[in-house]
């Protein structure tokens, strides 16, 4: 018996949002009397943090501090559309909807105040709550002062709609795929180490270090990208060794039925991780933002999977690498024959990937 | 038959074998312990009784008369969060929040009974408590912080394990 130790590597390129696009998201803002800001957005935050962020987005965009926004997303009829939270598409999408609402609230704030002020609106800016002519910082009015004079003196209200939608981009020829218009909004690149220890006598993987990086466009809140990077990983490492729906041995039947017999990783399986954040801004993302939902579970069972190679020479074709499989194959590479290993054939558009993309700025890290 | 739930005498008029995650949750409105796998596989459901951390799910109300329950709402108020909650506060250690009761009710169970801040033990500790978003990390790291207390919930905890570049 003995302990093989190897390191594998797998990236991957993840387009931000549905695949062909056509997936619309919608919000709508209004101004209370108060300055205080209602956002109502269909957009469910499932713990991917969504909330926060475009709450982030609204408050840095009109220019008030983040708790005077109220994010109302409790209501799927009340509210504008959103196609959902999938396809990591809740900030690059639904964000930039809320972000073009914020800029037209942002306008009639300013058009309101430059009426109260006697200033011309392209010379007043709004910083922290207050609007404020530009270069002369004393000339100022709250925004909560603007909303009421819009409330009680204008009698109106302070409201801005956005929407984003990329047009769906249809087959026009079914032979090739090819499509009508650009198939996606934005480009992420991300890429995984993996180390490994292998046990030749129990065929047990233990993954011992992930390190990941993850190209996001723009980290809008660092923390909660932290939290998509290191849970992915787990999730990652859970369909690499771990994970399995179906088939059962021998059969259907012996499936688990609770989670004692379905193995999703403890605190106990935690690798050493690492975290690499690259901000490689979009064109078209809320400041910049892409995707880092989906994209963050993708490449840790191939890095696995040639960390597995790396220790013993085997390649494991199925997912999950359990020891039963690991066995298999190392009894299958001593007796001459074994798996060989069969990838797709990947197409790589580099003038869509470099145009979507467009710097070829490479960044170095030491961890 | 009666139990203490934070502090507070109530009286229970499920029977006996009724679950104790069910008497809180659906007798007493008591709402921070999670059914979860409800066959205690996850964890999410356990509150401390007379101190140690048990699986509600598990636990039949009648083999705890006049036990005294702690469930999060017992630790800390918003205004007033036990060192744990603090640490997961800063710590950004909840995602879709649905472990996170179980974990901060383990968590305090394991420091109150003088567990260390070693990532391997508190790990041990907690292995009993499935997460299926944050990956772990932030919650061990919260817990090994937790001890210190005086967190300033104003900022978020820079990650030792991050690197950002732009």
């Amino acid at each position: 018996m003995a302990i093989h130790t190897g390191r594998g590597i797998a990236s991957i390129e993840y387009p931000t949002g549905m695949n062909q696009n056509g997936d619309p998201s919608q919000a709508w803002i209004k101004v209370k009397p108060d300055g205080r800001v209602d956002v109502f957005s269909g957009t469910s935050d499932i713990g991917n943090g969504s909330k926060t962020i475009q709450t982030q987005i609204v408050a840095d965009t009109i220019g008030v501090p983040y708790d005077w926004v109220t994010y109302d997303n409790s209501n799927t009829d009340s509210s504008p559309v959103c196609t959902g939270t999938f396809a990591s598409r809740a900030t690059f999408v639904a964000g930039k909807a809320v972000l073009k609402a914020a800029q037209r609230v942002r306008e009639r704030i300013l058009e309101v105040a430059g009426q109260e002020m006697e200033i011309s609106p392209e010379d007043l800016e709004i910083d922290d709550g207050e609007v404020m002519a530009k270069g002369a910082p004393t000339k100022k009015l709250s925004v909560g002062d603007v909303a009421a004079a819009a409330t009680w003196g204008h009698g109106e209200l302070i409201t801005g709609t956005g929407a984003q939608l990329n047009p769906y981009a249809a087959i026009s020829d079914p032979t090739t795929g090819e499509v009508d218009g650009v198939p996606h909004a934005a480009i992420s690149y991300a890429a995984c180490a993996a180390e490994v220890e292998v046990n030749d006598e129990t065929g047990e993987v233990r993954v011992v270090n992930l390190t990941q990086a993850y190209d996001v466009g723009k980290a809008i809140n660092p923390a909660l990208v932290e939290g998509q990077i290191e849970g992915g990983a787990i999730m990652g490492l859970g369909l690499g060794v771990l994970e399995d729906s179906y088939p059962y041995y021998p059969s259907a039947e012996h499936r688990g039925a609770d989670f004692g017999s379905y193995y999703n990783p403890s605190s106990a399986d935690l690798p050493e991780l690492h975290n690499i954040i690259i901000e490689n801004p979009s064109a078209d993302g809320p400041y910049g933002a892409k995707g880092i939902g989906e994209m963050s579970n993708n490449a840790q069972p191939a890095a696995i999977a040639t960390a597995v190679y790396d220790a013993v020479g085997v390649w494991v074709t199925e997912l999950p690498i359990t020891p039963e499989r690991v066995l298999r194959a190392l009894d299958a590479r001593d007796a001459g024959g074994g798996p060989r290993r069969e990838g797709k054939h990947v197409i790589f558009d580099e003038e869509l990937s470099i145009n979507t993309v467009g710097t070829g700025k490479t960044w170095t890290a030491e961890v | 038959m009666n139990i203490v739930v934070n502090g507070n005498n109530r009286t229970v008029e499920s029977p006996p074998l009724t679950p104790l995650l069910h008497v809180l949750r659906e007798e007493l409105d008591v709402l921070s312990p999670k059914a979860g796998c409800e066959n205690g596989g996850c964890g999410a459901c356990t509150v401390l009784v007379d101190g140690t951390p048990r699986r509600s799910c598990l636990t039949a109300v009648g083999s705890v008369p006049d036990a005294q329950v702690t469930t999060v709402e017992g630790l800390g108020a918003p205004e007033s969060m036990s060192d744990v909650q603090q640490a997961f506060v800063h710590y950004c250690a909840a995602q879709c929040g649905f472990c996170t009761p179980g974990m901060i009710i383990a968590a305090t169970a394991y420091l109150e009974g003088g567990g260390s801040a070693d990532r391997a033990e508190i790990s041990e500790a907690l292995a009993g408590h499935v997460c299926r978003c944050t990956g772990y990390l932030k919650i061990l790291d919260a817990v090994a912080a937790a001890r210190d207390g005086g967190f300033d919930l104003s900022t978020t905890a820079e990650s030792p394990h991050t690197t950002v570049l732009t």
